[in-house]
């Protein structure tokens, strides 16, 4: 009977080259720095679940954000955990990446064949960063505030074009409402869905180029 | 890059692919344990560590130190430090744009910057070298983002540790690699490797000095009031210090008594629908924080006053106000102010008096205000502050200023007779139990803790009832 089913969905979604083509794959001896990249694709995915869970009763404005996260930690069944692994899995994510690069950088596995996933991987680091960056303002308390407060200016700082970046990342000369509800839409629908679609393409580098070995004497 | 380079090193991947492993179930299975070491580390971290507890954002307190989030603080102590060079001075843009785009735009372009299709690390000392400059700067910048720049020391020893730690040697070893590197293009791999390590572990050196000399920042505890009871005692609080004096305990004052330079002003009270029913809580915040100069109210904001209250701190009398006085609000169940006494317990600082004093007591006998001196706003201030500090609290003595006061007698001045320290608080007596309590806690000779007073107590031993 499952067999049957199998073959059924095997003929129409060829689960068997699906198979063959991501799992079972031959590997070049790995050892546990090898797992970084899996690693941080699990936070991302880990902070992807435990972030829809916060949007159900996160409120993005000034008037609420804070009384919001407030209820979450207090009111919300196992809403602290909740929020808890969303705020660490956010530093460990950034710390996870960032060791994923050396070791990438370490081993030279950025070269030929594998500049572009290089290329991707920068991208996806710079997103990871600019997740920490907007997430860190939506809890509107003094710290998330003022810290943004500087960053944004430090982005201003740009010769010639610094006030309108200041003005597009602010919208406005102040940190305001709009602020807040645009960080809220970066961190929740822009950088995900760059950070989802630069994952894709570097998985599939990864898969069609395989994962690189350790070098010997002789590379 | 040459056709055969290529082919080369494509035929070693197909080697090491022979010796190699599958991806399932060989690494799959690395790859789920990772995940789940992970996993189990959040649970814990967001279990007993917790997320730390923050106050409501202020826009208008211009006193906070802000600080980024620790993974931008190395950037954030970069940008500190390169303004300090001297001759340079602060040139912001090259430290905020110029130099990270540079970092950023090699470590992008990277694979098309390191063409040599060498791999092993022997082979690629110069680069890994200057990596490991550049991240143990980053980690030693971090530590030492707390500590200040500058000084107005003649002499500011971490000041100097930290330029060093933080530009100089670095600086150094990186121009030394490029040296080896490009200049004597023979430099062996070994002095490159010396080089890097006596870069990093100067830098390590120098960043363990600075945070060892650094001084000692004052940490400010920040109490957030989390659940609505505790918002209301903390508003309630607050109401007693900054607004009891002219609004009165109940909020009904309505022409202030007593108070310098607003003596006779004409208020509304504060405690019916007038107030709480046209005005919502953002608008009643509003009118704590930048006051009413036309109807006497004082502005109480961080905007206003350094020493004013924080926007939280306004959001909790807010709530106090509505739960207390506003009849569409139904007051949960409260803690009473202290626990009652049984018969022969001996009342504790800590347990009793402090929420005591703080609530009818500190609102006058603080800094600044009419009150002979007499401070209240800690237990050493209590017991030795004030112009009659021997008269006013004196162990197991009931003719103790303190208590006479409390029991609406008046102090005469000895030489005139005239009036000298009238009853205490001037406009509403407190009630038996409040005075019972200071009666035994300066009976019993003032016990600090719950301990001390526990050991003072002389309640009978509990005995088995027949």
């Amino acid at each position: 009977m499952w067999k049957k089913l199998y073959a059924w969905l095997d003929e129409r979604l060829g689960l068997n080259d699906l198979y063959k083509a991501t799992l079972d794959r031959p590997e070049p001896k790995g050892n546990w720095w090898n797992t970084l990249g899996s690693a941080s694709l699990f936070l991302f995915l880990l902070q992807g679940a435990t972030g829809i869970f916060l949007a159900v009763y996160y409120t993005p404005s000034p008037d609420h954000a804070y009384d919001s996260i407030q209820y979450i930690m207090t009111g919300v069944q196992f809403g602290w955990l909740i929020r808890g692994i969303h705020h660490w899995g956010a530093s460990l994510m950034v710390m996870v990446v960032f060791i994923h690069m050396l070791r990438v950088f370490i081993t030279a596995s950025y070269k030929y064949p594998r500049e572009l996933t290089w290329l991707v991987g920068i991208g996806l680091l710079l997103a990871t960063l600019g997740m920490g960056f907007t997430g860190y303002l939506l809890p509107w308390n003094q710290k998330s505030f003022w810290a943004t407060t500087v960053g944004t200016q430090i982005a201003g700082s740009v010769p010639f074009i610094g006030e309108f970046i200041l003005k597009a990342l602010r919208g406005g000369t102040d940190l305001s409402a709009l602020t807040l509800q645009r960080f809220f839409a970066a961190h929740i629908w822009m950088l995900p869905a760059v950070l989802a679609g630069l994952v894709g393409v570097h998985l599939f580098l990864i898969i069609k180029h395989g994962e690189s070995q350790f070098p010997a004497r002789e590379d | 890059m040459r056709e055969e380079q290529k082919k080369t090193i494509k035929e070693r991947y197909e080697q090491s692919l022979q010796k190699g492993e599958r991806f399932w179930p060989d690494s799959i299975f690395k790859d789920v344990l990772m995940a789940l070491a992970i996993f189990v580390l959040l649970l814990m971290l967001a279990t007993f560590v917790g997320v730390p507890v923050e106050p409501k954002a202020d826009p208008s307190d211009s006193s906070y130190v802000p600080r980024p989030e620790w993974y931008f603080l190395f950037l954030f102590k970069f940008l500190a430090l390169y303004g300090q060079i001297p001759l340079l001075g602060k040139v912001e843009w090259l430290a905020t744009v110029l130099i990270p785009v540079i970092y950023l735009g090699a470590l992008t372009l990277l694979p098309f910057i390191d063409r040599s299709p060498n791999r092993y690390y022997g082979k690629r000392v110069f680069a890994i070298g200057i990596m490991a400059i550049m991240v143990t700067s980053m980690v030693s910048l971090t530590f030492i983002s707390d500590v200040p720049t500058t000084s107005t020391d003649a002499v500011y020893l971490p000041g100097l540790l930290q330029t060093l730690g933080g530009l100089v040697v670095p600086l150094a070893g990186y121009f030394l690699l490029a040296l080896m590197n490009f200049a004597f293009k023979k430099a062996p791999a070994k002095a490159m490797i010396w080089t890097t390590a006596v870069t990093v572990l100067l830098m390590i050196g120098l960043t363990a000095g600075t945070v060892a000399l650094a001084p000692i920042l004052e940490t400010v505890e920040v109490e957030v009031a989390d659940t609505l009871e505790e918002q209301i005692v903390a508003g309630q609080d607050l109401y007693s210090v900054h607004c009891v004096e002219c609004h009165g305990d109940d909020g009904s004052v309505t022409v202030i008594e007593g108070v310098e330079g607003l003596e006779g002003t004409q208020v509304m009270a504060i405690n019916g629908r007038d107030v709480l029913y046209t005005l919502n809580d953002d608008s009643m915040a509003e009118v704590i924080a930048y006051g009413r100069p036309d109807a006497g109210m004082n502005p109480f904001g961080r905007a206003y006053n350094p020493e004013g209250l924080t926007k939280s701190e306004i959001d909790y009398i807010v709530i106090f106000m509505r739960y207390a006085w506003d009849d569409r609000y139904e007051m949960p169940p409260m803690e009473p102010l202290f626990p009652a006494l049984a018969e022969g317990e001996a009342p504790s600082y800590e347990v009793h008096i402090a929420p005591i004093v703080k609530r009818y007591c500190v609102s006058c006998h603080r800094a600044g205000k009419d009150n002979l001196n007499y401070l209240m706003t800690t237990y050493e201030e209590v017991l030795t502050s004030g112009d009659h500090a021997d008269q006013n609290i004196i162990a197991g003595d009931p003719q103790s200023f303190l208590l006479l006061t409390i029991q609406e007698q008046t102090i005469p001045d000895p030489e005139t007779g005239e009036e000298m320290i009238g009853v205490m608080p001037p406009k509403k007596a407190l009630s038996a139990d409040i005075v019972d309590v200071f009666l035994r806690w300066i009976m019993n000779g003032m016990p600090e803790t719950a301990g001390e007073a526990g050991a003072l107590s002389t309640m009978p031993a509990a005995t088995a009832t027949p």
